[in-house]
């Protein structure tokens, strides 16, 4: 499991210098936080393509608003949470999905057959990695989120909180939603 | 014990150990007894490192110097700009302004150094080249002359014209050296002997 970046020593130096248009300090910063944007942007639009895409946005929105950054939080929260808005915002423009919220979200998980009481059965791995992937495809960008940051990013639920800037119970809900949704769709293709 | 439903909705933030203690001791009791919700609880640990082996490692290669490249593209204000231009050059800059004032004190501690001996030589110069004249005849005119040399004024007669005394070298009791520049001459005097 990926484990969260650390904060650096340097850090505010190097902000500082990007502050006053030095590039080459923010590319110091780019190298040391692109693999977790690419990975907060890929957890919510879940193409590689377009997740460097919007990671390389994700990074000069950043630069050109470091004047905005209040040290308050950390730098790579708020690269994270810049990555999250431009993904949500890029799936939301495709319109490839409708997004669920609160009481719906709960509803379409009452609709989700019982997963209850079964087990993964053997799959092969390129079939399990297909079925998971598509099974990925059919959540929302949020639920999608969720679920990617927390089991691949190894973010907590904190941290996904401060990113995605929703309450720690809408978190877990989600979480919850997107695990039974994915459990009952792998149960659904191994079990049968 | 707590119902399958209730339990059902904690069991993912349990597997991520985020529930409160009590929380967590609630869930751990339950699924002592359930063997349905362990299932599940293995479903999710299951999941979740399924995931984390599918999950595409982008190639990042070349990536932070599009970043650069993009960032370099926006337009910036002037004195951004020059900050930036001044930064990337600081270290030649630097290096340069070390090597200037090296050199410049050095060139100062060597003229502080030599500038006495080259008083100095200046003002053998003339007296190595020019003849020493030391004429007791004129010397003799007395010391009112040389009197009149200490004040910088008229001295010396060469033949028919007036020398200036225009500095007096050394003076004591028992000698008198002064200089004329324009004749070439350095005169020594030295008063009658008893």
């Amino acid at each position: 499991m990926r484990t969260p970046g650390r904060q650096h020593g340097d850090e505010a130096e190097l902000i500082d210098r990007s502050r006053k248009g030095d590039g080459e300090a923010f590319g110091v910063l780019v190298e040391r936080y692109q693999r977790r944007v690419v990975g907060v942007a890929l957890a919510v639009v879940h193409n590689q393509d377009d997740a460097i895409e919007l990671a390389q946005e994700t990074f000069v929105r950043a630069f050109e608003n470091l004047s905005k950054f209040e040290s308050r939080s950390s730098f790579s929260t708020w690269l994270y949470r810049i990555a999250a808005n431009l993904a949500i915002d890029f799936w939301r423009r495709e319109g490839r999905h409708v997004v669920l919220h609160g009481e719906d979200a709960d509803n379409e998980i009452s609709k989700l057959p019982s997963s209850q009481g079964d087990s993964f059965k053997e799959v092969s791995r390129s079939e399990l990695s297909a079925r998971l992937s598509r099974a990925l495809e059919e959540l929302t960008p949020e639920h999608r989120a969720v679920i990617l940051l927390r089991e691949v990013e190894g973010m907590s639920y904190d941290e996904i909180s401060d990113i995605l800037q929703c309450p720690r119970g809408t978190i877990m809900s989600r979480l919850h939603y997107a695990r039974t949704h994915l459990r009952s769709i792998l149960k659904d293709v191994t079990g049968s | 014990m707590a119902q399958c439903s209730e339990i059902g909705m904690m069991l993912g933030a349990f597997e991520d150990s985020e529930l409160e203690p009590n929380e967590m001791q609630e869930v751990a009791f339950h699924l002592a007894r359930c063997e349905s919700c362990t299932g599940i609880l293995a479903d999710y640990s299951t999941l979740g490192r399924d995931l984390r082996s599918i999950a595409p490692e982008p190639s990042l290669a070349g990536f932070s110097g599009a970043v650069v490249a993009r960032i370099d593209r926006i337009p910036q204000p002037v004195l951004a700009r020059i900050g930036r231009y001044l930064r990337r050059r600081s270290d030649q800059v630097g290096a340069g302004l070390a090597w200037g004032c090296a050199v410049a004190a050095a060139a100062v501690v060597t003229i502080f150094l030599i500038t006495p001996y080259a008083e100095q030589l200046a003002n053998r110069a003339p007296r190595s080249s020019a003849s020493i004249a030391r004429t007791e005849s004129e010397a003799g005119a007395g010391a009112n002359q040389v009197a009149d040399a200490a004040a910088g004024g008229p001295a010396m007669a060469d033949n028919d014209s007036h020398a200036d005394i225009s500095r007096l070298e050394s003076e004591n009791h028992s000698l008198a050296v002064w200089s004329e520049p324009r004749r070439d001459t350095t005169v020594i005097w030295l008063p009658d002997q008893p």
